[in-house]
């Protein structure tokens, strides 16, 4: 089967950087394993929140301090500034409404009540421009009974020490009640399958309406719309406050609505997603990749003119080690990491660790690099790059969306 | 040592691989639609901790699962949810009794002789509300459901009677594993397949003898009669693979599934040496044509739209492409690709009365999807999931390789294949 991509990886990279090519008429396969970490995001993008341990106001303007190992700095300031305008508009296109600035950071509210800062925002989650002006005094925290994926108390001793005053109050409905049932499976993706009738949610606004008092913004767990945020904007008109989601623990309902909507707008440009299919060998000719063969489509090796690799770090699985080396374990291509093992671990979970760095290995154009040489038709994006640390940086889903536009750039710009 | 450890130290079903994030749940057709079903993590992986200590910890919601798979192609870490599940539910069982019930839906190719035999009386008998009623009542068969009509030919006889002599004349040849559904209820097909095959230069062989795959034995918990059932198959499919040089073609996904993937991780029957001569025959023919080995010629006044339903099944052998693609070789084909949603038939589960309301909720999804797609009818590679969605949502479905037969130009296909 013959393809002008393959994109190995199904995530959020994989998911823009096909959406970019497919976009332009390319015929675009993806090789997705499994849903991606996209189930445990906030409802947030970030592309640059931490320099030296300090917070970034202005993203763009801070790329330049970055050493040049760093991704960014291989896909250059100017072209970061034009790439980001591009990904607004991707997500608009898909029918995710979010609303930041590269210019100047806000803040998100973690599920533990920390505010750390972000580049984009859903819409309906609660940001914040400014702490010194916060959008509200005085916050309903509404409080799912019996649901356990919102540690309440953090995150309320979290909104007052940012200055707002918080009332906790619990609710529950006959829906939320039903659910109880199966309390170890009382996730925010069940609520927001159960929490989507009209009078399932009528039942909801009652509760906010009678137990708001006199606070100015009702804050409520983020357990609604799954595949858009109609739900929220059906309870928003049922509700006589300005209603703002906040974070749950995961799995995470804004992360897997994000996912669907982008895969259907690909899908919807003529992409081809292999759902549950993993990549597990290439074939290279010279210093080109010609072909990638699946787990499912044994017998049949996806070829193409370029191909990217979009598989994550460890947790994903696109990077992996045993007891002597990190590797890549698909296509064996270059990975920066310590020969050392000693150095790649250090005592302390919390501790900044080296192997959050670690990464596949890249020329200026992001292409890999396979016993030093670059593979001209193949491109490295998103978590599985090295020079970059997602925990420390806070910079993880902008390499994510940044990268993978810039690949699908390189690929068409190619001769 | 330890990098043995590491490596070597793999679970059964890839358990200790799990790491409780969750993600199986939100995909899960079930436990979207009722409470009484705890979701995959907790009936696979979790529940299985517990069942290991103590088998008295089976719980009786393990019934619920559809057995869909859908967990396992959401799971991150390649644990494989399903079959932990599927496996208690077996353990469970041992020593206890099907019910009749279950027991004649599972038998679907005894029913499906015996009807034969009075076809038009079992089909107008069937359909009757006062059998109907009796059904559900002392049955527990649900009354909304149809049974889907018998046809008056078997499959088998027909091809006995008109194809199987002039086989032997082509330059190539395949076994075809028609299954239960062909055979007793939708002998055409067969004939599309056929028909489709020789018109490419291939000939159409039966197995000396087949038998239902017993994938529906499976979920009513005769394993016995399924692990039976499966040794005549794959005898057969070997004795066509090693003795004939012949694949095998199907054309039902969950017969294919079962044969290749069930056999070995639920029944313990070896089919190493044939698992990938089994093939579904959008696979087969898709494969030919991308390798430039076959043509296919399409009708220039073929014009038709149609909604693609990826069966759950389906997408856990990963190949819904080849049907896709080789559809979209079609130049008359509207195709709309569905995102992929479990109708809720899962083979007998939604003919039973206590699984009927829950069966239908969670393919309302489906059939909501299907609406809006405003297509004139549904193609999908299973059965069970056309008897379905014609019933709910009122639209004919057909299997890709019919579509194919359907749009085919068969005399210039021959021409550009070179055949007489």
């Amino acid at each position: 089967m013959k393809m002008d991509t393959v994109i190995i990886g199904g995530g959020l990279s994989g998911l823009a950087c096909g959406i970019s090519l497919a976009k332009r008429g390319k015929r675009v396969t993806i090789v997705a394993s499994g849903q991606s970490t996209m189930l445990f995001n906030g409802g947030s993008m970030e592309m640059l929140g931490y320099v030296d341990g300090k917070a970034v106001e202005n993203p763009l303007g801070a790329i330049a301090s970055l050493p040049e190992s760093h991704p960014y700095r291989k896909i250059g300031a100017d072209r970061i500034a034009s790439i980001a305008e591009r990904v607004k508009l991707l997500f608009s296109d898909s029918g995710i409404e979010m609303t930041g600035s590269a210019n100047a950071n806000h803040w998100r509210i973690t599920p533990m009540g920390v505010a750390k800062p972000a580049w984009l925002t859903l819409s309906d989650h609660l940001r914040i421009d400014n702490l010194n002006q916060l959008p509200a005094k005085r916050l309903a925290l509404m409080c799912i009974r019996g649901y356990f994926d919102q540690p309440n108390a953090m995150l309320a001793k979290g909104l007052r020490d940012l200055g707002f005053e918080v009332d906790m109050i619990e609710f529950t409905t006959d829906d939320i009640t039903a659910l109880r049932r199966s309390p170890s499976e009382m996730r925010a993706t069940s609520l927001a399958k159960h929490l989507v009738s009209n009078n399932a949610l009528q039942r909801v606004a009652d509760q906010f309406n009678n137990l708001a008092g006199d606070a100015d913004m009702v804050l409520m767990p983020s357990v609604f719309g799954q595949s858009d945020s109609s739900d929220f904007q059906l309870l928003q008109s049922k509700v006589n406050k300005p209603l703002r989601l906040v974070a749950t623990l995961p799995p995470s309902v804004a992360g897997m609505r994000m996912m669907t909507q982008l895969r259907h707008y690909f899908k919807m440009l003529g992409g081809t997603y292999l759902t549950g299919d993993t990549a597990v060998s290439g074939t290279f000719d010279g210093d080109r990749l010609t072909s990638v063969t699946t787990a499912k489509l044994a017998d049949m090796p996806l070829k193409a003119d370029d191909f990217v690799l979009a598989t994550g770090s460890f947790v994903s699985r696109g990077l992996k080690a045993d007891f002597e080396r990190v590797y890549e374990p698909v296509l064996g291509v270059d990975v920066d990491a310590d020969a050392d093992p000693e150095k790649w671990t250090r005592f302390g979970v919390l501790e900044p660790q080296a192997y959050f760095g670690y990464g596949v290995a890249t020329d200026s154009q992001l292409r890999c690099l396979k016993q030093g040489k670059p593979i001209q038709n193949l491109r490295a994006i998103g978590s599985v790059l090295s020079g970059h640390d997602a925990v420390k940086m806070g910079d993880g889903t902008g390499v994510s969306l940044l990268t993978a536009i810039a690949a699908a750039d390189h690929i068409r710009e190619k001769k | 040592m330890a990098e043995r450890m590491q490596t070597c130290n793999l679970s059964e079903h890839n358990f200790e691989q799990c790491t409780k994030c969750s993600i199986c749940t939100t995909v899960c057709p079930v436990a979207a639609v009722t409470t009484d079903y705890p979701g995959p993590k907790q009936a696979g992986p979790d529940g299985e901790r517990y069942r290991l200590k103590d088998p008295a910890y089976f719980d009786k919601a393990l019934k619920l699962c559809l057995n869909c798979k859908r967990c396992e192609v959401a799971c991150p870490s390649g644990v494989h949810i399903a079959d932990i599940i599927q496996h208690a539910r077996m353990r469970a069982a041992e020593g206890q009794r099907a019910t009749l019930r279950d027991t004649m839906l599972a038998n679907t190719d005894l029913l499906g002789k015996m009807a034969n035999l009075v076809a038009p009386v079992a089909n107008a008998t069937l359909g009757l509300s006062p059998t109907k009623l009796v059904m559900d009542s002392v049955m527990a068969i649900d009354k909304h459901r149809t049974f889907p009509a018998y046809s008056r030919q078997k499959f088998t006889t027909w091809f006995k009677r008109h194809a199987a002599k002039e086989q032997d004349a082509y330059a190539h040849h395949v076994s075809y594993f028609h299954g239960c559904y062909v055979n007793y209820n939708f002998p055409k097909l067969g004939q599309d397949l056929v028909k489709l095959l020789n018109a490419v230069g291939y000939g159409v062989h039966l197995l000396d003898k087949e038998q239902c795959c017993g994938v529906a034995l499976i979920a009513n918990g005769l394993y016995k009669q399924a692990r039976r059932q499966a040794r005549v198959n794959i005898d057969n499919i070997r004795k066509s693979v090693t003795r004939d040089k012949r694949v095998v073609l199907t054309t039902s996904s969950s017969c294919t599934f079962n044969m290749r993937d069930e056999y070995p991780s639920m029944l313990d029957i070896d089919n190493a040496d044939v698992h990938d001569s089994i093939s579904l025959a959008t696979r087969f023919i898709y494969r030919l044509v991308d390798e430039e080995k076959i043509k296919l010629v399409f009708k220039q006044d073929y014009k038709r739209r149609m909604a693609y339903h990826t069966a759950c099944h389906m997408q856990r052998m990963g190949w819904q492409l080849y049907s896709i693609m080789l559809l979209r070789m079609i130049p008359g084909l509207d195709l709309v690709e569905l995102e992929q949603e479990c109708c809720g038939i899962s083979g007998t589960y939604g003919f039973k009365k206590e699984n009927y309301e829950r069966s239908q909720a969670i393919g309302s999804v489906l059939f909501k999807l299907i609406e809006d797609a405003k297509v004139e009818a549904v193609t999908t590679d299973c059965e069970t999931c056309k008897w379905q969605i014609e019933m709910s949502t009122g639209l004919p479905v057909e299997n890709p390789i019919s579509v194919l037969a359907d749009a085919l130009d068969v005399e210039a296909t021959r021409r550009a294949n070179g055949i007489n």
